[in-house]
C-alpha cells in the first residue's frame, strides 16, 4: 500500500493504525518499501514510557531518511497525563539534554539505586529532521493543543480550528468522483492542508489510488483546475517491460 | 546498516547481530527492534539478532507484541537476545531502578518464553557471570557471549552453562549451540593487522567511557575498564583473530569444538573505512566460511 501511494505521488501513509502496539514497526517497513512519501506514524499515548517511544521514533527517523510525521493519540490518557507525556517525548526528541520533572514523568528519575546517574540524559542518535512534525489526535487532542499549539487532525470541516497552520485532516471516501471531489473541496476550503484518506473496505485499492492521484488531488492542488486534463482519457501503457 | 545486510546475505552470511546502548553520544543504536525491523524488511534469508536488548528497561508485554509482528512479518527470522544492562544512566532515564534489573528481567523473561513457546521469537541471553550463565543454561536458552570473553573464558563459562542446562533435567542431545562475538580481521599483510588491531584498540575506549568491566570469574581475572582501563584493553585486544584465513579456520575452530557453533564477526570499529568493512566481509565469506561447518555471523 505504501509503495502505491507513492506511485501515486501522495505525500505521505499513516502506518500504526492496525495495532498501536506495533505501530513503529510497521512504520519502518512502510519506511523500506519507499523513497519518497512521508511515513504519518500513529502512537498511542501511555502505552510505554515516552522516552522508549522517543528512541523507537528517533531511529525510525534515521530509517527514512527524515520522512517520519508523529501522529500522537491521547488514547486513555486524562488531558494533563497526555499534555505531559506529549511533552516529554518532544524535549527526548529535541536537540538539547531533557531534564524534566512534572506530576507523571521525572527525566531522568533521579533514582537513589541509581547513584551515578546523571541530571540530564541526551536521547541519541537525534531524529534525521531538524524538527518532526508532530500532530494530534484522541479525546484529548484538543486540550493538549491548547499549551502545545500542535495541529490536531480535524474529523469534519466544521472543526478545523487552525487553519493558518499546517492543518491535517482524515476523511473516508466513498469511490464514488462526484461526492469525493466535493468532500475534497469541502476540506479545501476549510483550511486543511494535509488529508489522511481512509478507504472504503473491499474497494480496488488500486482503482481508488488512481481517483485520489488523477482527480481528488489535482482539485485542491490548484485553485480552479481544468478538469478537461483529469477528465482526458488516460495515456496508453508502456507496452514493454516496466521494471 | 541495510545496505551492508543486503551484502552480507549476498555472501552467505546467515546471521547479523545489534546491539544496544541509550544517550551515548556517537548515536549508539538505543532501539533494536526498530532496526532490526528495516534490515528484515530488505533482506529474504539473513536472521537478526538482538544483541543484546537490555529486557529490564521494557515494557515485556508490549515487547512481546513488537517482536512476534516482526517475526511473523519476516517469516521467522528474529532472534530475541536479551540482557539485564549495566549502566546507572540508562535505567535512570526509563525510570526504572537498577535494584529491580534482575527482578523486571526473570519477569521479562517468563513473558518472552510465555511467546517463544507459542511460536515466538527464539530468546537468546547475554550474560558473562556464573550465576547468569547458570541461569541461562537452567531456562534452556543459548548464551551469546561477549567479543571481549578471552576463550578460555568462553570455555569456562560454557561448561557452567551446560551444567545449568543438565541441572533443570534436560537432555544433552537437545542442547542448542551457544554463540560468540569474536573480534576477527583476515590479513597476511603486518600493517593491516595493525590497523585493524587498533580499530579494535579504539573500539574498546568506548567501553571504558561506558563504565563498562569484565568481573574476575574463577580464574580468570578482572579486565577492569575503569581502574586500569589501557590494560584492560590491551587484554581485550589480545582476544582478536588475525591472520591468513588458515589461522582465523584453527581458532574459529576451537570454538566449534567447545560448542560454540555461532560465531558473530564483530568487525563494524571506530576508525575503519567502509571500504575495509566490505573488503573484509567478501574475505571471510570466501576465505573462511566455507570451511567452517556452522552458522557465521557478523
Amino acid at each position: 500500500m505504501a509503495r502505491l501511494a507513492e506511485g501515486h505521488g501522495l505525500f505521505g501513509v499513516l502506518a500504526g493504525t492496525a495495532n498501536p502496539l506495533t505501530a513503529v514497526t510497521a512504520a519502518v517497513y512502510a519506511s523500506t518499501a519507499t523513497d519518497f512519501v512521508r511515513i504519518i506514524t500513529r502512537v498511542q499515548l501511555g502505552l510505554e514510557h515516552p522516552v522508549t517511544i522517543a528512541e523507537e521514533l528517533a531511529i525510525l527517523d534515521n530509517v527514512n531518511n527524515g520522512r517520519t510525521v508523529i501522529l500522537a493519540d491521547t488514547g486513555e490518557l486524562d488531558a494533563d497525563d497526555a499534555s505531559e507525556e506529549v511533552e516529554v517525548l518532544r524535549e527526548a526528541l529535541g536537540n538539547r539534554p531533557i531534564q524534566h520533572d512534572g506530576p507523571r514523568w521525572k527525566v531522568p528519575a533521579g533514582l537513589p539505586a541509581n547513584p551515578t546517574a546523571t541530571k540530564s540524559i541526551a536521547v541519541t542518535p537525534k531524529p534525521a529532521q531538524l524538527e518532526i512534525p508532530f500532530w494530534l489526535t484522541g479525546i484529548r487532542a484538543h486540550d493538549v493543543s491548547e499549551n502545545s499549539h500542535l495541529p490536531v487532525v480535524a474529523r469534519e470541516p466544521s472543526s478545523v480550528s487552525n487553519p493558518g497552520a499546517v492543518q491535517p485532516a482524515i476523511a473516508r471516501i466513498s469511490g464514488e468522483l462526484k461526492q469525493d471531489r466535493e468532500r475534497a473541496a469541502a476540506w479545501a476550503a476549510a483550511g486543511v492542508t494535509h488529508l489522511l484518506i481512509e478507504l472504503p473496505r473491499d474497494g480496488d485499492e488500486a482503482a481508488l489510488m488512481t481517483l485520489i492521484s488523477r482527480h481528488l488531488a489535482p482539485e485542491v492542488g490548484m485553485p480552479n483546475f481544468p478538469r478537461v486534463m483529469s477528465q482526458s482519457r488516460a495515456p496508453l501503457p508502456w507496452p514493454g517491460d516496466r521494471g | 546498516m541495510r545496505e551492508l545486510a543486503v551484502l552480507m546475505e549476498g555472501l552467505g552470511y546467515d546471521e547479523l547481530w545489534l546491539s544496544e546502548h541509550h544517550f551515548f553520544y556517537d548515536g549508539y543504536c538505543p532501539a533494536l527492534l526498530p532496526a532490526a525491523a528495516s534490515v528484515l524488511s530488505v533482506t529474504e534469508r539473513l536472521r537478526v539478532g538482538t544483541g543484546m536488548l537490555l529486557l529490564p528497561m521494557y515494557d515485556p508485554r508490549r515487547l512481546v507484541s513488537v517482536a512476534t509482528d516482526l517475526s511473523t512479518r519476516s517469516g521467522g527470522r528474529l532472534d530475541l537476545g536479551v540482557g539485564m544492562g549495566y549502566r546507572d544512566i540508562e535505567f535512570d532515564g526509563h525510570g526504572v531502578s537498577r535494584k529491580q534489573r534482575l527482578p523486571r528481567m526473570l519477569k521479562g523473561l517468563e513473558v518472552l518464553e510465555e511467546a517463544q513457546a507459542t511460536g515466538g521469537a527464539p530468546v537468546w541471553m547475554g550474560a558473562q557471570l556464573i550465576e547468569p550463565v547458570k541461569r541461562a543454561g537452567q531456562r534452556g536458552h543459548p548464551i551469546l557471549f561477549s567479543a571481549a570473553l578471552p576463550f578460555e573464558r568462553c570455555r569456562t563459562l560454557t561448561k557452567v552453562w551446560e551444567e545449568g542446562w543438565a541441572e533443570a533435567g534436560r537432555p544433552a542431545a537437545t542442547r542448542p549451540a551457544l554463540g560468540a562475538l569474536r573480534n576477527i580481521w583476515l590479513t597476511e599483510d603486518a600493517k593491516e593487522r595493525e590497523a585493524a588491531r587498533d580499530w579494535v584498540r579504539a573500539s574498546y575506549v568506548q567501553y571504558a567511557g561506558l563504565g563498562w568491566t569484565l568481573p574476575a570469574v574463577g580464574d580468570h581475572q578482572v579486565q577492569d575498564y575503569a581502574e586500569d582501563t589501557d590494560k584492560a584493553i590491551a587484554d581485550t585486544v589480545e582476544t582478536t583473530i588475525t591472520g591468513s584465513a588458515e589461522e582465523c579456520i584453527r581458532q574459529l575452530r576451537m570454538f566449534d569444538e567447545i560448542g560454540i557453533k555461532h560465531v558473530a564477526f564483530r568487525l563494524i570499529l571506530d576508525g575503519e573505512p567502509r571500504a575495509a568493512l566490505e573488503s573484509q566481509l567478501r574475505r571471510l565469506a570466501e576465505r573462511v566460511m566455507p570451511h567452517l561447518r556452522e552458522r557465521v555471523a557478523a
